[in-house]
């Protein structure tokens, strides 16, 4: 998809991201942060849903699917996202090179969105020894995020 | 050590074994319990649903 220019960058983010460092979880679908080349444009994710339509992989409801799994791409939609997938690492799955969101920026994601199993994602994280608090910390304070961590903080770490 | 401080070490080491495994085998395993996921979040969704139409019925 890369190399066919339907998009500039990629990478996997949410739970099947997370799976890399903790135990496994459950999920419904895979998300994908994706660079679109016309982010503007209200089909912003035409050229995606085209290319995946030629490879016999049809949308259904707010994904696409592909073999078992549904998969949704999210075009980067903040600094933070835009940085997390520019920052990923390329992971191996099975003699395939995939490029996985970090487990900091997975944990700062979460933190961002706040639902609750968005916090249960950053304990998970941060229990599998993934991510150290000073390391979400520092990141949180880089994109505006310090007072949602010091809540989480004071939520869930302080004894 | 109480029988549910037993319970808990055992879940702990139980959680610990299946962190351990590999990337793909734990998405193998998201993959083969997403089926009852997918009926338990729909299930979930149908009750609130008729939990919603019983009140508005009452009122």
């Amino acid at each position: 998809m890369q190399s066919a220019g339907v998009i500039q960058n990629y990478a996997l983010f949410g739970a099947t991201a997370q799976m890399r460092y903790t135990e496994p979880v459950a999920t419904l679908d895979a998300d994908v942060l994706v660079a679109v080349p016309s982010p503007d444009r209200l089909d912003a994710l035409g050229g995606i849903y085209g290319f995946c339509a030629a490879k016999g992989y049809h949308p259904e409801g707010e994904a696409i699917q592909v073999r078992a799994w549904p998969v949704q791409f999210v075009p980067v939609f903040s600094p933070l996202t835009r940085e997390a997938m520019e920052q990923a690492e390329t992971a191996d799955f099975e003699g395939v090179p995939f490029r996985v969101v970090r487990a900091d920026y997975l944990a700062v994601i979460a933190l961002s969105v706040g639902r609750s199993k968005d916090c249960a994602r950053i304990l998970a994280l941060l229990e599998s020894d993934s991510v150290s608090r000073e390391e979400i910390e520092r990141l949180a304070v880089r994109h505006g995020l310090a007072e949602a961590w010091r809540r989480f903080e004071r939520r869930f770490l302080n004894d | 050590m109480t029988e549910i401080e037993q319970l808990l070490a055992r879940q702990a080491r139980w959680q610990k074994s299946r962190k351990a495994l590999s990337w793909p085998e734990k998405i193998r395993m998201a993959e083969q319990i997403r089926a009852s996921v997918a009926q338990w979040r729909s299930l979930a969704g149908y009750n609130a649903a008729a939990a919603h139409k019983s009140k508005s019925v009452r009122a």
